[in-house]
């Protein structure tokens, strides 16, 4: 289903085309980064720490080197060493400790041998002599007064402090009069919550193949979200040019923010560099769990005044980030993701804390979730207090274009109402709650972003025409960027090859991230058609003989007065005598992003017996500007959602006290599967940017942010007591059960 | 003039205020402006921080022109999954 507000009518656009790459999908002909292998490549293996947090006092790889098969070992020692302060240092000392092993897992040194099983022995075989040092495993424990450092190069963000500290940044937020409007209010509640360390949970492992040529340069075949930024990553990492490493990007079988980083590239290349042979590197189930970056987890309080006419006058709490070893934005992203309300007095913190478990990455609007799980939760006992609708609570209170976001900026033309009032209006939540079971509402937003994209279109002789653009394919893009540029030349989306180019081949284009691929690269393809429309008109003017504006170009063809139309393939056939090849190129640094709100329902029972919770039905309704291929922004939605239901239900680390993950397989560490789920029903709500030349906002991420609070919600109304400790596992369910 | 707007954190370095006026032709025009009167401020936006300029965000906007009346929002760094 679909709303829409003033949709032009496309032809193409808003079609549902088979993916271009869906066939090699399909039948297995797609090429993974583990797919790919070199002739004489080795296979690359880890030394992991098994302390939470130790200095290394020293590395003996001799046994390891005199090994069978082995061609190369790699320790810190071989990277350099990039002052505190740099961009990179944390990636660099993520991948590879130099001094101190940071968490349970964290690779002290590498090795490259002719088999996997060979490079796995002789990893086992270098001797580490390690200092324990204390361990922070929680927020708790690492903002407490006199708390050990749990990195002591970590210094605070903007802070202008050079002292250690396990602080990563420290965000207060502040409008209006909090304590005044708490003192007038009529209505007040406040909760403490927390979340667990979760991870994106992608289905391919982290893979790499790298091969260091005798003249230096290096190319790499890896999954990820962004191959230029794997480029300039690798490069800062290695101490290299980035003109000495040409990226290949692979298919990629998932990421979610958790491959906008590199764990393994420059380690694959140094020790190609050091062997002469190419390196391969695949990681295990186990280290992709233990060793690659979860979201943070969370601990908040939250404190929100109402009066009994339902306005929110104000919010005031403190939200706190475990970020992992390293620094972190979470603080400053979670606190931009507090912009769904108009909330006229405000006052909140929001804290990242460093703690000694794997480096957090992002994971689908990263930060957000955390922070909307709290304030859902105590908006809906607002409601509850005040016996109103909670979603016309939330109409009476949601922000509208030119209301302020948390950070400050008024909020452009949005579509927070409109997803409102489309959830209210559904057949969901018109229909009668189930027997047994309770109904919740829940809402999120994500700023989303642009930044730079770069496109190539090519029109080739025969009228066909290939769109060459470097944002890897991590949702559909191909096809979007496919059913853009059919709009824009007017040509059949099936003529259109869509490719995702090496970093030799396309102009630099910035990580896949931000919900920004059909917004900033479909930006930069569709003024690269629009350049290219120019160009064919001017050669229709050659073959006519008559001026260039005497040309329009309508539907896939040049039209000029007195004339047949002439198709696009005619204009091809003769580009070589009209001036050479139809190519254009078009780069930019995409600004007008636009936010994406997104409101769910969902109907749930609770076993009191068991306290398992189930998920009887579930709508979720969400502003995707225009929805260029909607298969794939309901993909986008869906996929976000049961994301979501496993962070609300199931998902977290299990750590034991020095820092070892317990539960580092999917045995144990419980992602939603088919079966656990409903049918996730789908209303796209279309209220364009006006930013974009099609209207389009990013989809990717905001589908993560409601599900936690839309769960609680349900779930405290179906169990009478309210839920505040995700995940909500029939353990904790029945706890609280047993609490009321 | 166009004013700059700027986030909690930022406003230790400018007693408290929340808004100030202040020449420039580009964001970038007002950042130096900004450092200029409130030493160490500049460097904060400058590798952090993104601006809002009429209701649309930028990253990294230093040769942006604003308007003689703009409102630019200095926020936090953007990050996303």
């Amino acid at each position: 289903m679909t709303v829409t507000e003033n949709r032009p009518d496309y032809k193409w656009v808003g079609t549902r085309p088979i993916r271009h790459d869906g066939y090699d999908k399909v039948v297995g002909k797609a090429r993974f980064a583990a797919d790919r292998n070199s002739p004489g490549q080795l296979h690359g293996a880890f030394l992991r720490s098994p302390h939470g947090h130790a200095r290394i006092l020293s590395v003996d790889t001799s046994a390891a080197e005199a090994m069978s098969g082995v061609k190369a070992v790699v320790t810190g020692a071989d990277f350099p060493d990039l002052p505190i302060g740099h961009p990179e240092r944390d990636t660099a000392v993520n991948l590879m400790a130099r001094d101190v092993a940071m968490y349970v897992g964290h690779v002290v040194a590498a090795v490259a041998a002719s088999t996997r099983a060979e490079a796995e022995a002789a990893a086992a075989a270098i001797e580490v002599e390690y200092e324990l040092l204390p361990v922070v495993l929680s927020l708790d424990e690492s903002i407490a007064d006199g708390a050990p450092l749990a990195n002591a190069d970590n210094r605070t963000a903007f802070s202008g402090s050079d002292d250690p500290s396990n602080l990563a940044t420290v965000t207060p937020l502040e409008r209006g009069d909090v304590d005044a409007a708490f003192e007038a209010a009529d209505v007040v509640v406040e909760r403490e919550f927390d979340t667990a360390w979760v991870h994106q949970g992608y289905i391919e492992p982290h893979a790499c193949v790298v091969d260091v040529g005798a003249d230096g340069k290096a190319e790499v075949w890896a999954s990820s979200q962004g191959h230029f930024r794997v480029r300039s990553q690798a490069a800062a990492v290695l101490g290299w040019d980035t003109a000495r490493i040409k990226v290949i990007p692979a298919e990629i079988g998932g990421g979610f923010g958790g491959k906008t980083t590199i764990y393994l590239e420059p380690v694959a290349a140094r020790l190609s560099e050091k062997s002469g042979r190419p390196v391969k590197i695949v990681m295990t189930r186990d280290e992709v769990l233990r060793a690659t970056g979860p979201a943070p987890a969370s601990k908040s309080r939250i404190r929100i005044a109402a009066t009994n006419d339902g306005e929110l006058t104000a919010i005031d709490g403190w939200i706190g980030y475990a970020v992992g070893c390293t620094g972190d934005m979470a603080g400053f992203v979670g606190a931009m993701s507090v912009a769904s309300y108009k909330f006229p007095n405000l006052k909140m913190e929001f804290v990242g804390a460093l703690t000694n478990t794997p480096r957090s990455a992002a994971y689908r609007a990263p930060s957000a979730p955390q922070a909307a799980f709290a304030i859902e939760s105590v908006i809906d006992e607002i409601a509850q207090a005040l016996d109103t609708d909670p979603i016309e609570l939330r109409l009476k209170n949601a922000v509208v274009e030119g209301d302020l976001t948390s950070m400050g900026g008024p909020h452009p033309r949005i579509g927070f109402v409109e997803c409102l009032e489309a959830i209210r209006d559904s057949e969901h939540y018109q229909s009668p709650v189930p027997d047994g079971a309770a109904r919740g509402i829940g809402t999120g937003f994500w700023f989303n972003i642009g930044e730079q994209s770069s496109a190539t279109v090519n029109l080739n002789e025969d009228g066909t025409a290939t769109v060459i653009t470097g944002s890897p394919d991590i949702g559909g893009s191909r096809a979007s960027m496919a059913l853009m540029a059919a709009e824009e030349l007017g040509l059949d989306v099936h003529r259109i090859t869509p490719v995702v180019a090496d970093t030799e081949s396309v102009g630099f284009t910035d990580v896949t991230e931000g919900s920004r691929a059909t917004f900033a690269t479909g930006m930069a393809v569709v003024n690269a058609c629009r350049d290219l429309v120019g160009e064919l008109k001017a050669r229709a003017a050659t073959i006519r003989g008559v001026e260039v504006d005497a040309v329009a170009w309508v539907d896939g063809a040049a039209v000029v007065d007195g004339h047949d139309p002439l198709p696009l393939a005619d204009i091809t056939a003769k580009a070589k005598s009209t001036g050479g090849p139809l190519t254009v190129t078009a780069s930019l640094n995409a600004g007008g992003a636009g936010p994406s709100f997104a409101v769910h329902c969902c109907d749930v029972s609770v076993d009191e017996e068991t306290g398992r919770v189930e998920v009887l039905r579930y709508t979720t309704a969400q502003d995707a500007g225009t929805a260029i291929h909607p298969s794939y922004v309901e993909g986008q939605m869906q996929g976000g959602t049961a994301q979501g239901i496993g962070w609300a239900l199931n998902e977290e680390y299990v750590y034991a006290d020095d820092g070892t993950m317990l539960n580092a397989s999917f045995l144990d560490y419980r992602v939603p599967v088919a079966s656990d789920l409903p049918m996730i029903e789908t209303i796209i709500v279309e209220v364009p940017n006006p930013a974009h030349p099609y209207g389009v906002r990013g989809v990717g991420e905001t589908g993560i942010v409601p599900p936690m609070g839309t769960i609680a919600n349900a779930v405290s109304r179906a169990s009478g007591v309210r839920l505040t400790s995700l995940p909500m596992s029939p353990p904790k369910v029945l706890a609280a059960l047993d609490d009321r | 003039m166009p004013r700059a707007h700027l986030m909690t954190p930022l406003r230790r370095f400018t007693d408290g205020e929340a808004v100030i006026e202040v020449e420039g032709a580009t964001v970038g025009a007002m950042i130096a402006e900004l450092d200029r009167r409130f030493p160490g401020i500049g460097e904060m936006l400058t590798k952090g921080a993104s601006a809002a300029v009429d209701g649309l965000i930028h990253a990294e906007p230093e040769y942006l022109a604003v308007e003689p009346d703009a409102d630019v929002y200095f926020v936090a760094p953007l990050a996303g999954g």
